[in-house]
């Protein structure tokens, strides 16, 4: 390169970096339940968190410096983030196996696919703070702290307690056997002693949405595994291998097919707050978002009014 | 997968033994009385890993979820 570079200004820079960097680090309070081994897990991101927002600051820094080489090298690096989703994907799919209420495919390709969104998210906040940052140092402070809020805002997305009801429920059996939580049948239960545990210890909800979206979600089986393995981690559940009835099950009332879902859960610790709250705060997966029978309904519905 | 578990039955207990004919695709185990069947059933289901269901007519069927 040419020997006699003009001086480098750092400082816009240094702004994308902390404002990237910032943006990254908030989703490990978010995503902390989807990323077990605290400790590792923490190093990690922190590793990704300087990588991403490094790229994304220096990229036009050196663009202003007339270091292309350089420049490319970065969007190179960059597409090296691509390989981040399926890592995170194989980890949670290796463990999927090793917990006793899986979290299911759905819920796995979304935890994956945020996670890689947020390494890009970081780049982007960089990449356009340090932009700002090039005009005035104080443009881009203020510019940094508006994408971090405006990143945080749009990657937060729905969660199943912003359009159902959940609320507590009677576990109990018909026709002998047959386990209901409120309307809605859940499963048949063949073992006196099993139906005594659901009795004595159960917990039940019932998911009621509040509109023609929050049905969508819970017809999605994923969505339902998800909320499955969110309450289980919440509440912990008496279960373990050999003993697959006691597998805490998210239902829909059928065959009438109400859109009301029910959950029935053994848990460890009796807490229908914990329960109902963890429930609430599990994420819409993607594939539940747009579904054609969530779309029609939306459309019959502002027909009508 | 855990979201779509396929069932399949693997064993049969029932306390009514004319019911029971030669052939098909799983043992059948007869018991004497209900709590004799039942006690087979939930053996068995812990062992195998198998969930019981009850058919109401003297007869519980074990199943495994394929994963």
């Amino acid at each position: 390169m040419s020997g006699s570079a003009a001086p480098v200004n750092w400082d816009p820079m240094i702004v994308g970096f902390l404002a990237g960097f910032i943006s990254r680090v908030l989703y490990i309070r978010s995503g902390k339940s989807h990323n077990p081994g605290y400790p590792s897990g923490y190093v990690i991101q922190l590793a990704l968190a300087v990588i991403a927002s490094m790229i994304g600051s220096v990229v036009i820094v050196a663009l202003l410096g007339k270091q292309f080489t350089a420049a490319t090298f970065l969007t190179l690096a960059a597409t090296q983030f691509f390989n981040v989703r399926t890592n995170e994907r194989k980890t949670l799919e290796q463990e999927e196996g090793l917990i006793l209420v899986g979290r299911g495919a759905g819920y796995i390709e979304g935890i994956a696919i945020t996670y890689e969104a947020r390494n890009f998210l970081a780049m982007l906040t960089a990449l356009s703070t340090s932009l700002a940052a090039e005009l005035n140092l104080w443009v881009g402070i203020v510019a940094g702290i508006v994408f971090i809020i405006v990143g945080e805002m749009y990657m937060s997305g729905p969660r199943v307690g912003d359009m159902v009801d959940v609320e507590p429920t009677k576990l109990r059996f018909e026709k002998g056997t047959l386990l209901y939580a409120g309307k809605v049948m859940l499963m048949e239960v063949g073992l006196a002693d099993s139906r005594q545990r659901f009795l004595t210890y159960g917990m039940g909800v019932t998911l009621t949405p509040r509109n023609a979206r929050g049905q969508a979600v819970l017809w999605n089986i994923a969505q339902r595994q998800a909320i499955s393995h969110e309450a289980a981690a919440a509440v912990g559940v008496q279960k373990d291998v050999g003993y697959p009835e006691q597998t805490p099950l998210c239902r829909m009332e059928m065959p009438s097919g109400t859109g009301i879902a029910a959950l029935a859960i053994i848990p460890v610790e009796q807490d229908m707050d914990k329960l109902i709250k963890a429930i609430q705060n599990v994420p819409v997966l993607e594939s539940g978002k747009w579904s054609r029978m969530h779309d029609s309904r939306k459309r019959k519905e502002d027909a009508h009014g | 997968m855990a979201d779509s578990p396929v069932p399949a039955m693997f064993a049969i207990v029932t306390t009514n033994k004319d019911a029971v004919v030669s052939g098909g695709m799983a043992p059948v185990f007869v018991a004497p009385n209900e709590v004799e069947r039942d006690r087979v059933a939930m053996w068995m289901c812990r062992i195998t890993n198998a969930t019981v269901h009850d058919l109401h007519n003297g007869t519980v069927i074990l199943t495994v979820s394929h994963s």
